[in-house]
């Protein structure tokens, strides 16, 4: 017999096989092709032997505006000139294995050289702006992009800044607003907003925020499109 | 009825519409002129119609010539280079921060634009205070500024564009040097300066015999104080302050009339009465900004009471003031003497010329004049009105005259009481005063006699501009040593023993000086981005004194604190940084001098002057003018050379202008055969004519220009620049095959002592056609009646205050109520309807309630306009009651055509250029169009009128509801945006979109490195593969240096993507973020607390911005103007941006005006208002049934062109029963 009975199966097998086939494409799709897939988690080293936010805004206790000097009157985040690092390296009070760990930069400030950073947060390009200092000025602490800055050691991205996730937070402000002065206290953030998400506290002043920022959060496609 | 746009059966149709009438004007009642834009659209053929109906018109859509074949030959090649392309592309790229190090910049924040003064000279003496954005340390755009008395807050084109042109690729980056005996050498600036100490020293033994200089001209009173060195240095050396289109006659006319060289310095916003002799005040002079804006002045009626000026042109070209003007005589430049002669005759018949000049009257009063040149009621009517405003009426002659007549209207101003009133003058002297084509010709023959040892040439380019019959070409081969200093490349420059690169203004320091006498510095933006390199000054300073190291700075100090009577350094100090801040020198602007005329001289210069006959087809009159690129300075910049003229529209070329009739006299009438020309390329291809002058000759292509006299041939200079990049041409006359070339070198037929303007020229047919990119008739509103509106003066003062009542024709609201305006168009006019949409506006009086969780919606379906909301999940109104609410009027009463606005936004928004052959397929991609109609016959149109049209942002907008992935969609602020990431590119927006105004992204052209300029200009006749076609990756990319000039604010947008203007919504955010950072609530944002750069630039103000819902803001005044209506108001968009009607003020002897445009007459062609002819707030709507009828019983030609939705209900539905 040419074909035999077992073949009558094959219809039935293949169609469900090719549902189930095109089903675990869309689930698969659906994760990894997303920012939350390609983007959550980039760690690149940074110069030098990579630079310990873990020691120097946790440790130390540097606050972010120290260094990061421009985020209240910026769009951008800036990152600091080499005098800032070197207005504290050049000091001799470091031990020395310490001291001499960071030579390089104490040498690219002799030679007025750059540092070449690499970046972490990468919008895409038709995303023209994130204005950082409007967010601030809004209440929205560095840790809720950023996430806990102070116990990264090497900062990774930590969420997939992607659009829904963008909107999620403007369509829900009042989850992630925290008294301005407090942004860039970001233990404090951290425990106060799993405190407010656990017992349902500090929404009210929340809202209280948002009314003094006079309209919710822009949900137009040209507030960040353009 | 709509054209089969069916690729697959249009070529079987026949092509054979119905004639049909041109719309008409709406504002006048009977003998309304016609509205056309071009000749072809006047005549009306078949095929011309079919072209240009399309959705993007002339075959923009098609790929290539194209067959399937030639399709599937591209498409595997891209894919082949693609897939090759792209596998590096898929890693995430490793973007390096670099930080500033040691020494921060003061001020300079990351993210955040500065903004510096500074001054741009003007080509040829005069300049521009400008206002430069940087972003961390690169300019980006240039805005006028505010502070600056020429500028104001606006700028000219060429401002605009001097950004492109400091980053072009093109630049001189070293010097070279060209050895005798090894040829062109790669150079430094330590082998000039030691070869220089060396060899300039041998003259001053003789105090520099043999020396010579040929300096561009410019007003900078550094520059002269650096002169003055090398004056010092060596007395008898030769200078030549250079422009080749100086404004010679114009200086002679003052020599004549006053004695004295003179600059002036017209008050035109205290003019009254303006009439033109071949003079366009309006156009980029260097008193052009200050004219445009005072004139505007003078024309932007706000309510009826004001006043309005009056303005006649008598021209040979289509100008700017011509378009402006209230009465416009084409004429022959020969034949304007003796139209200014007959001038002053008539007014010294009228009692002028009394006392002092009598004798210039007199001589008038015997001059004979000849009846046929023109018709005297236009003397007659002119004299009459300037009697009649003695003091604030003004006449003003243009360079293409002879000086004796531009001496005679210094006397008709001074016999007028202007002088003082609407002109003053400014004495001026050194190099602003000195002719320059007479001490060329006098440095040309010492070349010729070999006395010329060494010859520098600073900024200017004899090589290419000199006159034709000047021979400098053979006398420069006799200059055994030439040093040339230029920014760009240049013919000139590619002659000379050593070619040096300069700084461009915007990287070096230095001042300049307006036309008004405003000092204002010049400070570098940026490092010189081809370090080193010198700007003219320290090169000038260097040669005075080889021993010194000049800087720019303290040059300019130096000559600042010795002009200033050598202040202290103390008492110096604020006043620099002052001038720094603000960008003027304060106290530097004069205000004028009145000098008087001096009869006799005026006299005997009109004695020697001949009448000129009349040109005929044998003897014709040629005009020589500038335009887009200056001297032909510009010509690498493709923004000036993309950026359409105001009179043809003809971009990348520059063909040789007459009119309709001397054209077809001629033979080389190119629209004659409108199958060759509309249908196979889809270009039009203009025939080649050969234009003779005193044995010159040039082959150049034939256009038609309606509007120009006849038997004139107007030639525009500064195109066919054999070396000036990748953009403006490159190429060896010896070998035309290689190179490409862009336009046509008339400056070949230009003779010295004929400078603008000459008679006994001979043109007749060539062989061949050529390939036109005009974009006169892109973009199309074909079928919309009444596009463009005009009324008179005295209907404005009859109705313009008044208000009319009458049900709402389209969704039966009791009462719409329409302004002056409003009644014009075709809103008054639009039948009842049968509505097939639920109103989404008419539960309110005005706008919807405000946003909330409980707000009606009424449909569940999307409506016009309607934004998703997220939260209800549902389409939505967009909630306009809460601000700021952003609107845009444009007043057309005030624009004046002049395309400043498009390249501003160009520059703003990262608009880029696409190059001759795509802008002959209508690819182009400004934001901005400016159309322009002429109104009346083809021979003599009566007028021409502006409309600048950019996206409206309709409330209601037709582009939203078609575009399948929500691409285009509304915002809250009532902005219609843009997605450019949504975009799939289907253009289904563009179609829907009535206004045509969405631009299309065939291509990646923001990654062309030279901005469509290398083989697309000249590659348009033969069927070369199109660059477009090679992937951006592999084809050679956007130069580094370019992508400096990007404005970061705004997304490039890449192949596929439409693109339209936003409102320049980065502004808006920008403001905001402001308002955010300083506790002000968005909509309490102050009025004008930033401008969109259409607005800003605008030198005759005519655009207002801002919040609509203020009501005490500009735009909001605007908008309740009874001049202002919604362009297509009647398909109920509900646009945004409203247009002011322009309203003219003609003299009632030379054309009657029209005081009731209400009122039909017998006439059965108009389309006029209601017939009701109620002159008030009556309660009208006679308007019944869905027939268009207009009430005498006659049915007429406007039906299929009607769009107004009965029409289109009744046709669909016919058209489906049958």
């Amino acid at each position: 017999m040419l074909f035999g009975k077992w073949m009558n199966a094959i219809p039935t097998v293949g169609a469900i096989g090719s549902g189930g086939a095109g089903f675990m494409v869309v689930v698969l799709g659906w994760y990894y092709l997303t920012p939350d897939f390609f983007e959550v988690g980039y760690m690149p080293t940074q110069p030098g032997e990579g630079f310990n936010h873990q020691l120097h805004a946790g440790e130390l206790g540097v606050d972010c505006r120290y260094c990061h000097y421009h985020i209240e009157e910026s769009p951008e985040a800036n990152i600091p000139h080499v005098g800032v690092c070197y207005g504290c390296h050049a000091e001799t009070r470091l031990k020395d294995s310490e001291f001499h760990k960071v030579e390089w930069v104490r040498e690219a400030y002799a030679e007025d050289a750059s540092i070449p950073w690499r970046r972490v947060h990468k919008l895409p390009d038709y995303v023209r702006n994130f204005p950082h200092h409007v967010h601030l000025k809004a209440g929205v602490s560095c840790y809720s992009c950023h996430g806990q800055i102070m116990a990264q050691e090497v900062v990774h991205q930590e969420h997939g800044l992607g659009m829904g996730w963008c909107l999620d937070c403007h369509r829900n402000p009042t989850e992630h607003l925290v008294p301005p002065e407090k942004v860039t206290d970001l233990t404090w953030v951290e425990q106060h907003l799993k405190e407010r998400r656990e017992n349902d506290t500090g929404l009210q002043q929340a809202e209280l925020l948002l009314d003094a920022l006079h309209k919710a959060p822009p949900q137009n496609c040209t507030a960040c499109h353009h | 009825m709509a054209h089969d746009q069916c690729p697959s059966t249009k070529g079987l149709k026949e092509a054979s519409a119905p004639a049909r009438d041109l719309p008409t004007l709406a504002g006048r009642a009977q003998g309304s002129p016609k509205v056309w834009r071009s000749p072809e659209e006047f005549a009306d053929a078949p095929e011309f119609r079919d072209w240009v109906e399309r959705e993007f018109p002339a075959g923009a859509s098609e790929l290539a010539g194209s067959s399937r074949r030639d399709f599937v030959k591209f498409m595997g090649a891209s894919l082949a280079l693609a897939g090759a392309a792209t596998i590096p592309g898929c890693r995430r790229p490793d973007h390096k921060i670099y930080t500033y190090s040691k020494d921060v910049p003061e001020e300079v924040i990351p993210g955040t634009p500065l903004f510096f003064a500074t001054s741009l000279p003007v080509a040829g003496g005069g300049a521009e205070g400008v206002v430069v954005e940087t972003h961390e340390g690169r300019p980006t755009k240039v805005e006028g500024n505010p502070l600056h008395p020429v500028n104001q807050g606006t700028t000219s084109a060429f401002a605009q564009a001097s950004v492109l042109e400091l980053y072009d690729p093109d630049r001189l980056k070293f010097p070279v040097y060209d050895n005798p005996a090894r040829g062109k050498l790669e150079a430094t600036w330590d082998d000039f300066k030691l070869w220089q100490r060396e060899h300039f020293a041998k003259f001053d033994e003789s105090g520099g015999v043999g020396l010579a200089f040929i300096a561009d001209r410019q007003s900078s009173p550094t520059r002269d104080a650096v002169r003055e060195r090398i004056r010092q240095r060596w007395p008898s050396a030769t200078w030549v302050s250079w422009d080749p289109v100086a404004d010679e006659t114009g200086l002679e006319g003052f020599e004549i009339a006053f004695g004295t060289p003179q600059q002036a310095m017209p008050r035109t916003e205290n003019a009254k009465i303006i009439v033109s002799l071949d003079d366009d005040l309006l156009n980029n002079g260097p008193a052009g900004l200050a004219n445009a804006r005072g004139v505007a002045a003078g024309r932007r009626v706000l309510s009826p009471g004001d006043n309005l000026s009056r303005i006649y042109a008598i021209e040979s070209t289509v100008s700017l003031l011509g378009a402006s003007a209230d009465h416009r005589l084409a004429l022959a430049p020969s034949q304007i003497p003796m139209f200014a002669i007959a001038l002053a005759k008539a007014l010294q018949q009228r009692g002028a010329f009394a006392d002092r000049l009598a004798a210039i009257g007199e001589l008038a009063a015997s001059a004979t004049i000849d009846e046929n040149a023109f018709e005297s009621k236009w003397v007659d009517a002119i004299a009459d009105d300037l009697m009649l405003h003695r003091g604030e009426s003004l006449v003003v002659a243009g360079r293409t005259q002879p000086p004796a007549v531009r001496a005679l209207v210094h006397a008709i101003n001074e016999t007028l009481g202007n002088i003082g009133r609407t002109i003053s003058y400014r004495r001026i002297e050194g190099d602003d005063a000195s002719l320059p084509s007479a001490t060329l010709r006098v440095l040309t023959r010492q070349m010729s006699a070999g006395e010329i040892d060494t010859l520098v040439c600073l900024g200017a380019n004899p090589l290419y501009d000199a006159p034709a019959n000047a021979g400098l070409q053979a006398a420069w081969d006799r200059v055994p040593t030439t040093v040339t200093h230029s920014v760009g490349l240049s013919e000139t420059e590619g002659a000379s023993t050593w070619s040096l690169n300069a700084a461009h203004p915007l990287e070096s320091w230095g001042d300049t000086q307006a036309f008004d006498g405003t000092i204002a510095p010049i400070q570098p933006m940026i490092a010189p981005l081809y370090s080193p390199s010198m700007s003219q000054i320290e090169l000038l300073a260097l040669l005075a004194d080889p021993e010194e190291t000049p800087d720019g700075y303290e040059l300019v100090r130096e000559a600042w604190r010795a002009r200033l009577g050598g202040l202290s350094e103390r008492s110096f100090e604020p006043r620099w940084r002052r001038a720094l801040h603000d960008g003027v020198l304060a106290g530097t602007t004069s205000q004028g001098d009145e000098p008087g005329v001096v009869a006799a001289r005026v006299v005997s210069a009109l004695n020697a002057m001949r009448n000129a006959a009349i040109p005929t087809r044998d003897r014709l009159d040629v005009v020589f003018r500038t335009g887009r690129l200056g001297d032909g300075r510009y010509a690498n910049n493709a923004w000036l050379q993309e950026l359409p003229p105001p009179d043809t529209y003809v971009v990348w070329d520059n063909p040789v202008l007459m009119s309709p009739n001397t054209a077809r006299e001629l033979g080389v009438w190119g629209f004659d055969d409108a199958n060759e020309a509309y249908t196979g390329r889809q270009i039009p291809r203009a025939r080649m004519a050969q234009v003779v002058i005193d044995g010159a000759s040039v082959e150049l292509p034939a256009w038609v220009c309606p509007g120009l006299p006849d038997n004139t041939l107007i030639m525009e200079l500064g195109y066919g620049r054999r070396r000036a990049g990748h953009v403006g041409g490159d190429y060896d006359p010896a070998e035309p095959k290689k190179g490409h070339k862009v336009g046509f070198d008339a400056y070949r037929v230009r003779h010295s002592d004929a400078r603008f303007a000459v008679s006994g020229a001979t043109c007749q047919r060539a062989r061949g056609r050529y390939p036109i990119a005009s974009t006169q008739n892109h973009w199309s509103l074909e079928g919309r009646d009444a596009i463009i509106r005009e009324a008179d003066h005295p209907a404005w003062e009859a109705f313009g205050g008044k208000i009319k009542e009458k049900p709402d024709p389209i969704y039966g609201e009791p009462v719409i109520r329409l302004n002056f305006a409003e009644r014009l168009g075709e809103l008054s006019h639009t039948p009842e309807n049968r509505s097939i949409y639920d109103n989404p506006y008419n539960n309110t009086q005005g706008d919807p309630p405000e946003f909330g969780p409980d707000d009606p919606v009424r449909s569940e379906e999307r409506l016009p306009g309607m934004v998703y909301d997220p939260v209800l999940d549902k389409w939505r109104r967009p909630n306009f009651a809460r601000g700021p609410q952003w609107g845009m009027t444009i007043d057309m009463a005030t624009c004046t055509g002049c395309g400043v606005c498009t390249i501003a936004c160009q520059s703003e928004n990262n608009i880029p250029v696409v190059g001759k052959r795509e802008v002959a397929k209508g690819r182009e991609m400004h934001w901005i169009r400016v159309d322009r109609y002429f109104l009346g016959d083809l021979d003599h149109p009566e007028g021409v009128a502006y409309q600048p049209v950019a996206c409206v942002q309709c409330e209601n907008a037709p582009c939203e509801v078609v575009c399948p992935v929500n691409a285009t969609v509304h915002d809250d602020e009532g902005l219609n945006a843009m997605v450019y990431n949504r975009c799939i590119g289907t253009r289904y927006c563009s179609n829907n979109c009535p206004y045509k105004v969405r631009r299309f992204n065939f291509f990646d052209y923001s990654q062309a490195k030279f901005n469509g300029g290398s083989g697309l200009t000249e590659a348009l006749g033969v069927d070369l593969p199109n660059e477009n076609f090679i992937p951006p990756r592999l084809r050679e990319k956007l130069d580094e240096i370019q992508k400096m000039r990007m404005n970061p604010d705004v997304t490039v947008r890449g192949r596929g993507v439409m693109e339209k203007c936003t409102y320049c919504v980065q502004r808006i955010n920008r403001a905001r973020y402001e308002m955010k950072l300083q506790d002000i609530k968005p909509d309490q944002m102050p009025d004008g607390f930033f401008q969109t750069a259409c607005q800003q630039a605008c030198p005759s103000q005519a655009i207002s911005f801002g919040n609509i819902l203020d009501e005490s803001s500009e735009v909001s005044t605007m908008r309740g103007n009874g001049r202002s209506f919604g362009l297509l108001g009647y398909i109920n968009t509900r646009p945004r941006t409203s247009h002011l009607l322009k309203v003219r003020n003609p003299n009632p002897v030379l054309r009657t005006p029209v005081a009731d445009p209400f009122h039909h007459g017998g006439h059965g062609d108009d389309h006029g208002d209601d017939h009701g002819n109620d002159h008030g707030a009556n309660h009208d709507g006679d308007h019944g049934g869905t027939t268009h009828d207009d009430g005498h019983g006659e049915e007429h030609s406007r039906g299929p062109r009607t769009l107004s939705l009965p029409v289109l209900l009744d046709q669909t539905i016919s058209g489906a029963l049958a």
